[in-house]
């Protein structure tokens, strides 16, 4: 479903752009997760205490990230489209809607896959244009997003915010949601989307030629490094310093990134791959459809029911749990462990 | 060795020293801090804060019995009272080992934590203010004492407290006894940070059963009220809460709540002092005493960590031993600290922490101590008198139907009923919190039930089904009787009794009044009438060999428990004859020194003190800050 309504030059014009774009940004921040989550729950109980710390933290934060999209869509009148069969990415694959410079796996945690993490979260340079199509940096996609949002909404008499009072109370709030390190931002106005807008690149590129995010200087929260950094630290294996900057990398203490504490999952799994062990098709499919549930759940949280968010908790833990299981099972015939695969599945 | 000169010099980092260590360096103060723990739990920073904190955890879940302090480092330089060392006393015998030098006749049962962020590492959570009787016992029962100030004078630093701790609970059911309704006592449109944690099943069962039944007692006719009970751990913020912080007005030279943040975004629960990824919700661990595992549940570290460090230097492994004083000013002059590197070594320094204004928050017990060893603040001989704890009373049984316990924090419910009524003089008012935890506390459960069922010879599914069976049935209700202020329970010190850093340790006499004998037979009373009418069959066995708080009362044997509430050792009062501070928690004696903590509470009451003693404490940082922009 993604690209329905992009132009080819990147750019955005129109409501119906706009829409889609932020349905795009939607799927762009859910296309992360499973890629994260594998990284992360690949890493054996115990070990590796820097690299779960800094997964975990940027997870949590794509989660956020995609549920302020939702957000800004919702503010426009659009309704977030999140259970669908096309909303899950076919991996391996490519950020929606991205140049396709790259590709994103279901893998577990080790170099080549921290090379990926590193390329997704590439903070984006000023020469290149904003472009929600064929971007080659996140930044660049939300740099067309917001330059989209103030044009359209400039352009429309009375705006493009709703004053719907059924359609405002769709937005997530500090009620709903918790525990993503930076500040849900309900939204309403201009000026809340470029926040939700600024929250989204801060913590993941970070700020003005600095390793920082932005959730100090927006909320007064504790300093911390955006995405990108804390990846290069894992890639580096070396902390960096508060005077360190993007130039001069990690320069402070080593750091212990033990690569092989780590279960040998099976690449890009898919359920065909176990279709000769059922007992194995029976878990993985298992894992797929809590993980449909969890869509389902997030989908009418984000149309209408926000409360429901609340009751997803209990199916992320069990998804958690689900993962780690199948990882803990050897493939047979091969010196792989089975893993989760994160198909659609009603 | 002298420390430079600061404004404030304040002993001990729990939610006294450090509320004040916070409130003041952000008013631009200049604040040393001494703590008598180890440094490694002082850590603020992401990495020394999560390693420390876990491993208290791994202490916790490596422990043999899970007391309270079992979590948290045993250091022989700053030793600490340990619920384990309560023992029966023997009468005219030497007191049994442990830090508290038991002097009976009966022992004082609570312990406290030494070190970074003190009891409240280990603190239930339950944040119940006082009632407006609690503070006027004299003028309206003719027992105890009044306070020099009222509910209404405390309301505002309520208030601040409430949001300082991050309260979870509903105002509109905080309906108590001989008090206004909850618009009426909170205010009109008061609400607390953040909803009510979810009531148990238990809660929801037992309730339907016990709400609005009829008791009698002593010829009254009272009924049940069973509400929510406000707490200190992490729920859904309220979206009609408007406050953010609490800021110092130069102007008017008052503390004030304002919104930091404006309108815009809702309150935000305060996360784990390890990342902001934990602990914004309670996650129902169940383990809240003696430590919550992800920080959903306020501790006095979370303050600290907000304190402007720019202003504040802590200075660890410094046990505050004596103060000095200007005897001609009366004028403090420094608070003489031990520091130790290894905290089981006897080897010491000594340091002289010397600022305009001193702060002793090292609890009620320690503060004592400290003033006694110091010929200080007693001009009223007062210091270390009036020792308090709410006396706990346990009954327990079976319910018919299975109410499925050990599920979320220790207690979501209360009743009401017997905080404040006529009978207070005659006898305690208490407060009854249903259990979460079924007989846990009493008599180890689940533990204990294991071994029952393994000497009936049950093992396998017959064993699986009997506990089945008999855990889910479990309830517990406790009776925490207010003990009344008496000048002979009480703290002393004498050479004979010295730690290994040569401070003194705690000399303890405690006994129960007939005043609080009779609260437990009446308590007794009411719950005979709540197990009859609820088919609850009742298990509870006060034992007089095996329990330490076995007491008779007219030929009936009860057994009292200590809660953790170390209270009244410096009460506050009118004037320099019935008290050791004013209502500012200033020392009569010294206009220099202000004492912190539950030790200058006059009377009890029956809620839990922490929410209290953190408004005091707000009214101390006020009058601090007052005093040195005079």
């Amino acid at each position: 479903m993604a690209g329905k309504h992009t132009r080819d030059d990147g750019t955005i014009r129109t409501l119906a752009e706009l829409k889609s774009a932020l349905q795009n940004a939607i799927e762009l921040e859910h296309s992360t997760i499973p890629t994260y989550l594998c990284a992360l729950y690949s890493i054996q109980d115990g070990t590796n205490q820097k690299a779960v710390e800094t997964i975990r933290s940027i997870v949590v934060e794509e989660m956020l990230h995609m549920i302020l999209a939702c957000n800004i869509l919702n503010a426009i009148g659009g309704e977030p489209a999140i259970n669908k069969p096309g909303f899950v990415p076919t991996y391996p694959g490519h950020l929606p809607d991205s140049d396709n410079s790259f590709v994103i796996n279901l893998a577990k945690f080790s170099r080549e896959s921290v090379d990926v993490f590193l390329k997704i979260e590439k903070p984006a340079t000023t020469s290149e244009p904003p472009k929600a199509k064929g971007y080659q940096t996140i930044g660049q996609f939300y740099q067309a997003v917001r330059i989209g949002l103030e044009y359209v909404n400039d352009n429309t008499p009375g705006g493009i915010f709703t004053k719907d009072k059924k359609q405002r109370a769709k937005q997530i709030t500090a009620e709903h949601y918790y525990g993503s390190g930076g500040q849900i931002i309900p939204v309403y106005t201009i000026d809340d989307a470029r926040e939700a807008i600024a929250e989204i690149v801060g913590q993941g590129e970070g700020i003005d030629d600095t390793i920082e995010d932005s959730d100090q200087q927006m909320f007064g929260q504790g300093i911390e490094y955006a995405h990108y950094f804390r990846f290069n630290e894992l890639h580096e294996e070396r902390l960096y310093k508060d005077t360190d900057t993007p130039k001069s990398g990690p320069t402070g203490d080593r750091i212990v990134v033990e690569w092989d504490a780590v279960y040998n999952m099976k690449p890009n799994p898919k359920m065909d791959d176990f279709k000769a062990y059922p007992e194995l098709l029976e878990k993985v499919r298992d894992f797929n459809r809590t993980y449909t549930l969890l869509l389902d759940n997030i989908h009418n949280a984000c149309n209408g029911q926000p409360d429901l968010l609340m009751k997803g908790v209990a199916m992320m833990y069990q998804l958690k749990y689900k993962a780690i299981a199948l990882m803990n099972i050897p493939v047979p015939g091969t010196r792989y462990m089975a893993g989760p695969s994160f198909e659609f599945e009603k | 060795m002298k420390t430079d000169h600061y404004d404030v010099v304040i002993a001990g980092s729990g939610i006294a020293g450090s509320l004040i260590a916070k409130t003041l360096t952000r008013a631009g103060k200049k604040v040393l801090l001494l703590e008598a723990g180890l440094q490694a739990g002082v850590a603020l920073d992401s990495d020394g804060a999560y390693n420390n904190y876990m491993s208290y955890l791994d202490r916790f879940y490596n422990a043999a019995a899970k007391v309270p302090n079992s979590p948290y480092p045993i250091l022989k330089d700053a030793p600490t009272s340990n619920v384990l060392d309560v023992v029966k006393l023997t009468p005219g015998g030497p007191p049994p080992p442990g830090y508290l030098v038991q002097m009976g006749p009966l022992p004082f049962a609570s312990d406290a934590v030494r070190g970074p962020g003190g009891t409240m590492l280990h603190w239930l959570g339950t944040t119940l203010r006082m009632l407006p009787n609690d503070f006027k016992m004299k003028t309206v029962y003719n027992q105890a004492v009044d306070w020099p100030i009222t509910a209404d004078d405390l309301r505002p630093y309520y208030e601040m407290a409430e949001l300082e701790i991050g309260v979870s609970g509903e105002v509109s059911e905080q309906t108590y006894p001989d008090t206004p309704a909850p618009k009426a006592y909170f205010g009109k449109d008061y609400v607390f940070p953040m909803h009510k944690i979810p009531q148990s099943y238990l809660d929801t069962e037992i309730a339907k059963g016990v709400q609005n039944m009829t008791v009698k007692l002593n010829k009254r006719q009272y009924k049940i009220n069973c509400i929510s009970t406000p707490q200190g751990r992490n729920s859904t913020p309220n979206a009609k809460y408007p406050y953010r912080d609490v800021i110092w007005n130069k102007a008017e030279k008052k503390l004030k709540l304002t919104g930091l943040l404006g309108e815009k975004y809702d309150y935000n629960p305060v996360p784990s002092i390890w990342d902001a990824y934990t602990g914004q919700r309670c996650e129902g661990n169940a383990s809240c005493v003696p430590i919550c595992p992800v920080q959903a549940k306020y501790n006095p570290l979370k303050t600290l960590k907000r304190s402007n460090f720019d202003h504040l230097t802590i200075i660890t492994q410094a046990v505050a031993s004596t103060i000095n004083i200007d005897e001609k000013t009366k004028e403090v002059t420094g608070i003489v600290y031990k520091r130790y590197n290894n905290p089981d070594s006897p080897e010491y320094t000594t340091g002289v922490a010397a600022g305009k204004i001193y702060v002793l928050a090292a609890n009620a017990i320690e503060n004592a101590k400290i003033l006694l060893a110091s010929g200080a603040a007693n001009s009223s001989d007062q210091v270390g008198r009036n020792l308090m704890d709410h006396m706990v009373m346990l009954t327990w049984g079976l319910t018919k139907e299975k109410i499925y316990p050990y599920r979320g924090p220790g207690s979501t419910t209360n009743i009401a009923t017997f905080r404040d009524g006529p009978f207070r003089s005659e006898h305690a008012a208490w407060i009854s919190p249903f259990d979460n935890w079924g007989w846990s506390w009493p008599v180890f459960s689940p533990g204990s039930d294991v071994s029952d069922g393994l000497a009936m010879g049950l093992f396998g599914k017959q064993l699986r089904d009997y506990l089945n069976e008999r855990l889910t049935r479990q309830f517990l209700l406790h009776f925490e009787c207010e003990q009344s202020p008496d000048p002979d329970n009480r703290v002393t010190i004498d050479h004979q009794y010295l730690d290994p850093l040569g401070n003194y340790k705690p000399i303890i006499h405690y006994y129960a009044t007939d005043y609080m004998l009779k609260s437990m037979e009446a308590a007794k009373t009411v719950s005979d009438q709540i197990f009859a009418a609820n088919g609850i069959e009742d298990h509870t066995v006060y034992n007089p060999v095996t329990d330490a708080g076995y007491v008779t009362y007219k030929g009936q044997g009860y057994t009292y428990r200590g809660a953790g509430h170390i209270v009244g050792t410096h009460r506050m009062g009118f004037n320099k004859h019935d008290s050791v501070v004013n209502h500012e928690q200033r020392t009569w004696d010294h206009p220099n020194l202000f004492l912190a903590g539950c030790g200058n509470m006059p009377t009890l009451g029956t809620s839990n003190p922490s929410l209290t003693m953190t408004a005091l404490t707000f009214k101390a940082a006020e009058a601090i800050l007052k005093q040195l922009e005079k």
